[in-house]
């Protein structure tokens, strides 16, 4: 019964959770990265993807028996691709709405700050008006069940598909910022914006595009939370902290610092809640930021996101 | 020029909210002669778990608007509606709002037991009668509140009577017993663990505050391999504890109480998740319930077609009982009055005979146990037949 015994276990949780950290936590610091901001309205945009996947999966579902093989594999993407559509969207209108109308008029740091929570409160309000502030479930998109055994630990079907489709979108995200002309844009208006602009980068195109991808990855990461713990219309604010946590954690600003911290917090989390009782687990993912800050002020891998990839 | 126009609107907006305030209070008599007597009503209407107190107000929208239909009665009823989320946190505001409208006479609720713990202080000092539905918390009629009755058995009943079904019918030999670490859940768990060590049962206990993630949780409870998991907490949690037992493939059964029995369980822990699980409850279902048809009926007609949930019977007959008390009160009504003539009611409601005990308890107490079966809740008997045959 011992910790050892269930070690596999809570690390395949661990991982699975970490990896949602992981890729909402990108948002943070992709934003970060450009604007030395932080977007406190991103936990709304993970929100508004969640409920967008999860309507684009009911809406699709066909009826009787839960579905398997392809149609499941189609359900699954069309949920993924319209989550990640309406977080874009959420983040677009949330750059334009809440934050340009500031920078044109080159607002103090306060203003953003401001504007991020009020756009927040904003959204979750209406999202419990519209959606009821009641839990809503994903439907089942496939038969869930165990679908292998790892050192003893028991990984299911939907444990697969959410750690995939993370794994996936962190791997894309870093290639594109990586390789990318984009990603080059990314980064040198992460390292000096008005130099940037003298090498004839479109700052303001960057800086939505970066929104964009941000509002992408949240809200296909929404979906994938939803499909394990249900849609809320509160859902986001408490992962929206352990991301932003996990991007602390990994170095602000630093994109693999943000999955690295991602995956760390999920995984600590995990064991904690299993040697401590299950509702310190919160308590021990913050005193291991604290720990982590104390010996590394600047994060774990704390370099900008300019010089990181 | 723009200053003046908004210090213009300020002021007119300011008359006519007192307007609309002189007029709200102006309730001697209605258009057709009839007096308006009003009650309050407090309960969760808002949150995690809020189908609960859809449930009961619309118990009590029900009873008053079948009041409110009889010619022969010769008073009017209003609802005013308070809601405290059902949590300790904003149970005292909530209570304090109806305190203040010195209309009100009588309040069905508090809901939940933590909610009521908070609340019933202040109900007791103002004197105002307060009726609850649903909280079970065994400790509430033990702490001197003076105005507290509730129309539900408290869960020393549902706790022991569920360990023995426990016990006998399940055949358990190890029990997890988990609670929410709300006044509800540990005073549920309380008394289960107690009597199920008493029949011989091994207990693990374990408290965890309600969350989304119940993975590492899952993983505790299957590596002690019970019997029986019981749950005492609100179903949008149970919903996300049986999805992550039923993720990792738990065998044993799931067992919960009164806070978990609505279909929202069903539908957020999905039917695949949800199904076997066995729900108690100290109320019975008006749904299945012959002597209850004619309260079905009504509930359906007045609310849109909905059918009564969990606590909507025991609203209802919380509310006939004061509308039973305003009745033999005549004129001589009063917070008071109301008050002390309630401690002696004597009616017979759908879910059963609302008669107290000196210190509030409703005399009548039963459970019942329900089961998941093909994504529907349906009553399996009440628990002391269960046992017996």
């Amino acid at each position: 019964m011992g910790f050892a015994d269930q070690f596999w276990q809570l690390t395949v949780d661990g991982l699975m959770v970490g990896s949602l950290y992981a890729v909402i936590a990108l948002g943070y610091t992709l934003v970060y990265g450009v604007l030395q901001l932080i977007n406190f309205a991103h936990s709304e945009v993970f929100m508004l993807g969640a409920f967008g996947g999860l309507f684009a999966a009911r809406g699709l579902l066909p009826g009787g028996a839960t579905p398997s093989g392809l149609t499941s594999v189609g359900l699954v993407a069309a949920g993924l691709a319209v989550g990640a559509a309406c977080g874009a969207a959420a983040a677009f209108t949330l750059e334009r709405v809440a934050y340009r109308p500031l920078r044109r008029r080159s607002a103090p740091r306060l203003a953003y700050l401001i504007s991020a929570i009020g756009a927040s409160l904003f959204a979750v309000n209406l999202a419990g008006k519209e959606f009821g502030r009641q839990n809503v479930p994903v439907p089942d998109l496939f038969a869930n069940g165990t679908l292998f055994h790892f050192f003893g630990a028991q990984v299911s079907t939907q444990t697969v598909v959410v750690f995939g489709a993370a794994v996936v979108m962190l791997v894309l995200l870093d290639r594109l910022v990586a390789r990318t002309r984009l990603g080059q844009g990314i980064r040198a208006v992460a390292q000096d914006a008005d130099t940037a602009v003298l090498m004839g980068v479109n700052v303001e195109r960057v800086i939505i595009l970066t929104f964009v991808i941000g509002g992408l990855l949240a809200g296909a990461g929404g979906f994938l939370y939803a499909m394990t713990f249900n849609a809320s219309y509160n859902m986001g604010f408490v992962p929206g902290v352990k991301a932003f946590t996990a991007a602390v954690l990994g170095g602000i600003g630093n994109v693999r610092g943000a999955m690295l911290g991602g995956i760390l917090l999920g995984l600590v989390e995990s064991y904690g809640g299993y040697v401590f009782q299950a509702s310190y687990k919160d308590v021990i993912a913050f005193l291991v930021l604290v720990g982590i800050l104390m010996v590394r002020p600047s994060g774990l891998l704390g370099v900008r996101l300019g010089r990181a990839a | 020029m723009a200053r003046r126009k908004l210090l213009g609107a300020v002021a007119l907006a300011g008359v006519v909210a007192l307007t609309a305030a002189a007029c709200g209070s102006d309730d001697g008599s209605s258009s057709d002669g009839k007096k308006t007597i009003t009650i309050g009503f407090q309960g969760v209407l808002s949150g995690d778990n809020q189908q609960l107190g859809i449930n009961a107000l619309y118990g009590v929208e029900t009873a008053v608007a079948e009041a409110n239909a009889d010619a022969n009665l010769p008073f009017k009823l209003k609802l005013v509606q308070s809601d405290d989320a059902g949590s300790p946190d904003q149970g005292p505001t909530a209570a304090q709002k109806l305190i203040d409208n010195s209309d009100v006479l009588a309040v069905v609720g508090p809901m939940f037991s933590g909610a009521t713990k908070a609340s019933e202080p202040l109900y007791s000092q103002a004197g105002l009668l307060s009726v609850s539905p649903s909280a079970t918390n065994p400790a509430l009629t033990t702490l001197g509140f003076r105005t507290f009755y509730r129309v539900i058995a408290p869960d020393t009943v549902q706790g022991t009577a569920d360990a023995d079904y426990i016990a006998t019918v399940l055949k358990a030999k190890k029990v997890f017993s988990l609670d929410d670490k709300s006044d509800y859940g540990t005073g549920l768990s309380a008394a289960l663990e107690k009597e199920l060590k008493a029949k011989g049962v091994t207990v693990v206990h374990d408290g965890i505050n309600p969350t989304k993630n119940y993975t590492s949780e899952a993983t505790k409870i299957i590596s002690e391999k019970p019997d029986v998991l019981f749950y005492s907490g609100y179903y949008a949690e149970l919903a996300l504890l049986s999805k992550a037992l039923h993720d990792k493939g738990f065998r044993g059964i799931t067992v919960s109480g009164d806070g978990s029995l609505d279909a929202k369980y069903v539908e957020q822990a999905g039917a695949a998740a949800a199904e076997g699980t066995y729900l108690t409850c100290p109320c019975s279902d008006a749904n299945s319930d012959p002597n209850a048809a004619a309260f079905v009926e009504s509930y359906k007609k007045i609310n849109g077609g909905a059918r009564p949930g969990t606590y909507s019977g025991e609203a209802y007959d919380a509310t006939n009982a004061l509308i039973e008390v305003f009745k033999n009160l005549g004129d001589n009504l009063s917070r008071e009055s109301v008050a002390e003539a309630f401690g002696k009611v004597d009616y017979q409601g759908v879910t059963k005979l609302v008669k107290f005990q000196p210190n509030g308890e409703v005399e009548g107490a039963n459970d019942f146990i329900y089961r998941v079966k093909n994504g529907q809740i349906v009553v399996l008997g009440n628990t002391v037949d269960l046992i017996k045959s």
